[in-house]
C-alpha cells in the first residue's frame, strides 16, 4: 500500500489493496460496536459495585437505551433526530463555548510579558487574534498583513516540521509493530516484558 | 492589598459575566459592524466559484454538535452555492454523528434554494452516509465506491442512483469539498483524494485548526479554507446570503475585543505592580 502511493502498480496489487481497505472499514465499524459494548460493561460494573459517582453511569445507561432503541426503529425517525436537535446539539455547543470563558479568564491572569519569550508570544497572539476577529483589520489595519505573515511563514514552517516529524514517527512505530518490537497495543507493558 | 493587586486578582466570575454580556448582546440585539474578507476565505470562495457547471464534487460533512454552530451556516452556503451553479454533489461523512449534521445542512440548504433550482436526491446530489475506517475508509471509498458501500443514507442501492451511473472512483470528481470542522481530517482528503487523483480541494475547519492546514495552503495543496464562524460569515457575505453566521461573527467581534482589552489591562496592571516592587 505504501509503494502504491509512489509507483504505478499492477491491477492485481491495486485490487488487493482496495479489498484490504474495505476490510479496514468493516473492522473499524466492528471496533466501534466493541467500544460501545466494553463501555457499557464498564458502566454496568460501576453501578453494580456502587463505585464513586455510580449514579452518573445510570444516566449513561438510560441515554444508551433510549438512543439505541430509537435508532434501531429508524435513524431517520423524528424522535431520534429530536435527540440530536434538542439535546446533543445544545450540549455540544455549550461545552465547546465554555472554553471561551476559561480562555478569556486565563488570558487575563497568565498572558503577560514576564520575559522576552513571553513577550514574543503575547505580541504574536495579540496580532493573530486581532487579525481573526472580523473588525480587527478595520480597527488596526497593519495586523492583517502581519498576522497573515505569521500564519503563512513561522506558523506554517513549524506545523510543516511537526507534520513531517509525526509522519516519520508514525512510520517508525508501524515498523516497530510489524517486527514485534512494540507490544503495548496488545496490552504488554514495557516493565512486564523486562521481567519476562 | 493595593488596588492594582485587587484588579489583578479580580474574581473570575466578573470576567465570565463581562464575556457573557459581550457575546450575548450582539446576538440579542443585532449590530452590524464592518468586516473584511480574509485571504484564505477569498481563495476558497474563488475556487468554489470556479468549479464548472455540470461537474460532480465529493463533499465530506464532518461537523458535529460542537462545531455545527460555527461551520454549519457556511456548509449550508457551500451546498447552496454548488446546487445553484448546477454542480452535483456526492456527500459522505467519516463520523457517525457528523452524518446526521450533514443531513441537517443538506435539508437547510434545500430549503433556501430559489424555486426551480434542480436539487433532486439521487440526480443532483446523493448522500452516501457514514463511511467507517477513518482515512482508510476514505481511501477505500474513493478507489471503489461499490466495494465500500452498497446503498446511500436513504437506503437506495448504489446502482439505482442515476448520479452515480458510471461513477465508481474519485476520477469522476472535479473537486473535493472537505468540511471537517474540528476532526483534523482535512489531510485525509489531501492524501487520499486530492494528490493521488489530482483533484483540487478546499473546505472548512474550526478557527483554531486553521494554522494546522496553512502548510498545505502555502504548498498549493489546499485551495484556501473557511476558518470557523468568521469563515462561514464571510461565505454568507460573499454569496449575499445573510444567515446565522453573520450575527455570530458580530458576537465574535465583541468577545474578541473584550479579550484584547483584558489582556492589555492585565499587562498594564502587571507592569505597574512590578514598577512598585509589589509581589
Amino acid at each position: 500500500m505504501i509503494l502504491e502511493h509512489f509507483f504505478p502498480m499492477p491491477d492485481v496489487v491495486t485490487g488487493f489493496n482496495i479489498t484490504m481497505r474495505s476490510f479496514t472499514t468493516i473492522v473499524s465499524a466492528a471496533a466501534l460496536m466493541l467500544g460501545v459494548i466494553f463501555l457499557t460493561i464498564s458502566h454496568a460494573r460501576t453501578i453494580s459495585q456502587q463505585k464513586s459517582g455510580w449514579y452518573y453511569s445510570i444516566f449513561y445507561m438510560i441515554s444508551l437505551l433510549i438512543t439505541v432503541g430509537l435508532g434501531l426503529l429508524s435513524v431517520r425517525n423524528e424522535n431520534f433526530l429530536w435527540i440530536y436537535d434538542n439535546m446533543t446539539s445544545p450540549t455540544g455547543a455549550a461545552l465547546y463555548s465554555l472554553t471561551a470563558f476559561y480562555i478569556t479568564s486565563a488570558a487575563y491572569r497568565v498572558f503577560r510579558a514576564r520575559n522576552w519569550n513571553a513577550a514574543v508570544l503575547l505580541i504574536t497572539g495579540f496580532v493573530v487574534l486581532a487579525m481573526l476577529i472580523p473588525i480587527g483589520g478595520i480597527l488596526l489595519p497593519p495586523v492583517v498583513p502581519l498576522g497573515e505573515w505569521f500564519r503563512s511563514y513561522p506558523s506554517s514552517a513549524g506545523f510543516r516540521g511537526m507534520i513531517m516529524g509525526t509522519s516519520l514517527g508514525t512510520m517508525g512505530l508501524g515498523v516497530r509493530v510489524f517486527i514485534g518490537r512494540q507490544k503495548e497495543h496488545l496490552g504488554v507493558r514495557e516493565e512486564r516484558r523486562g521481567v519476562e | 492589598m493595593s488596588i492594582i493587586n485587587k484588579l489583578l486578582n479580580i474574581d473570575q466570575r466578573i470576567i465570565y459575566a463581562a464575556l457573557f454580556i459581550a457575546l450575548a448582546y450582539p446576538i440579542l440585539s443585532p449590530v452590524m459592524l464592518p468586516m473584511d474578507i480574509q485571504g484564505y476565505s477569498q481563495q476558497a470562495f474563488d475556487f468554489s466559484d470556479s468549479i464548472p457547471e455540470g461537474s460532480i464534487v465529493i463533499f465530506e460533512g464532518g461537523l458535529g454538535a460542537a462545531t455545527y454552530p460555527q461551520g454549519g451556516p457556511g456548509m449550508v452556503v457551500q451546498i447552496y452555492h454548488m446546487l445553484t451553479k448546477g454542480v452535483k454533489i456526492v456527500f459522505f461523512s467519516i463520523g457517525t454523528e457528523q452524518n446526521f449534521w450533514t443531513v441537517r445542512a443538506i435539508e437547510t440548504a434545500l430549503g433556501k434554494l430559489p424555486p426551480g433550482t434542480p436539487a433532486e436526491n439521487g440526480v443532483d446530489w446523493v448522500h452516501l452516509g457514514y463511511v467507517a475506517g477513518g482515512e482508510a475508509g476514505v481511501g477505500s471509498l474513493v478507489n471503489d465506491i461499490r466495494a465500500t458501500i452498497t446503498s446511500d443514507y436513504y437506503g437506495t442501492p448504489i446502482d439505482d442512483i442515476p448520479l452515480l451511473e458510471g461513477v465508481n472512483d474519485a476520477s469522476s470528481f472535479a473537486a473535493v469539498l472537505w468540511w471537517g470542522g474540528s476532526e483534523g481530517s482535512m489531510p485525509y482528503g489531501i492524501r487520499q483524494i486530492s494528490v493521488p487523483f489530482g483533484i483540487p480541494i478546499t473546505g472548512m475547519s474550526t478557527t483554531n485548526e486553521v494554522p494546522n492546514f496553512s502548510p498545505y495552503i502555502s504548498a498549493g495543496q489546499l485551495q484556501g479554507i473557511f476558518g470557523g464562524v468568521r469563515g462561514s460569515a464571510e461565505y454568507e457575505y460573499l454569496m449575499r446570503l445573510p444567515g446565522p453566521a453573520l450575527g455570530q461573527a458580530m458576537a465574535t467581534n465583541f468577545g474578541g475585543l473584550l479579550w484584547m482589552i483584558l489582556v492589555i489591562l492585565g499587562n498594564v496592571f502587571y507592569f505597574i505592580q512590578r514598577t512598585r516592587g509589589e509581589e
